[in-house]
């Protein structure tokens, strides 16, 4: 398995054999088809990070995020959200920077 | 390291958030149309009203067709969530304005995607979109044909009512 990305807390692998991803989110890995990793990049993009800074809509700054058709369930606070934004940014950039650097090449 | 995106998806990710964002606005236009029919009926603007109803199902065909097309490609597509409607205009032809500028701005949204798709060079999406553009020019067209009625016959008492006669 190759890394794609590394943020502070998770890790973005891609097995090319199972033609899948996996997630390290630390407490446990869990498994992506890639359909099921477009469906974590809405429901991450779509977690409005300024309601956790709002008492009102967010009163105690946690998510809960359930994966792949409700098989896990995690509860993130500001910090590991804001973090599993940018590896899910990321680790779409790494895709295409790779595509590239293979078209190039 | 294998391409599991072009793998299971014949659109880039990027077309894929662009025409997510395409189905939000269609939706919005079709519920807009909806609010427009709703009061035109209330004013007693049958024909108007008719064609609004109208337009709210074409909308809604349109936002179909994308979200058909994004998960045919493999994608994933998103319902909408539509709020922020307006329900409040001041006179038929103000009605008709607001279509024509939602038009206008769908269209504006539908030429940004294809730029987007000649950039990155996503064929599949440009090609699904020259209906779009054809589909636009019509409707701008009916729009603007509408409110050219009002320069013709003015915006006073009987003048309204004839218009409205000949808008089905």
């Amino acid at each position: 398995m190759k890394v794609v990305f590394r943020s502070k807390f998770y890790t973005l692998y891609q097995s090319d054999k199972e033609k899948c991803h996996y997630l390290d989110m630390d407490q446990k890995t869990i498994k992506l088809s890639f359909c099921q990793f477009l469906a974590l990049r809405t429901k991450v993009r779509n977690i409005s990070i300024e309601d956790h800074f709002d008492s009102d809509l967010n009163k105690h700054g946690f998510e809960v995020l359930m994966l792949c058709n409700k098989e896990h369930l995690f509860v993130l606070n500001t910090v590991e959200l804001l973090d599993l934004k940018s590896l899910v940014e990321y680790g779409f950039l790494s895709f295409d920077v790779d595509q590239l650097v293979n078209t190039i090449a | 390291m294998k391409d599991i995106a072009r793998l299971n998806m014949s659109i880039k990710v990027t077309s894929l958030d662009a025409l997510n964002d395409q189905i939000q606005m269609e939706g919005k236009a079709s519920s807009s149309y909806l609010a427009m029919a709703s009061w035109c009926d209330q004013n007693s603007y049958s024909g108007s009203a008719e064609l609004f109803y109208r337009q709210a199902n074409e909308e809604r065909e349109h936002m179909m067709k994308i979200f058909k097309f994004i998960n045919d490609c493999g994608g994933n597509a998103i319902s909408p969530e539509i709020s922020n409607i307006n329900h409040d205009f001041s006179s038929l032809e103000e009605v008709f304005e607001t279509a024509l500028e939602q038009e206008i701005e769908v269209t504006k949204s539908i030429n940004k995607i294809i730029s987007l798709a000649k950039k990155t060079e996503d064929y599949a999406v440009e090609n699904f979109l020259q209906w779009f553009v054809k589909e636009q020019l019509e409707e701008e067209k009916s729009m603007r044909d509408i409110l050219d009625l009002f320069e013709l016959m003015g915006r006073e008492g009987i003048a309204i009512k004839l218009i409205d006669e000949r808008i089905k």
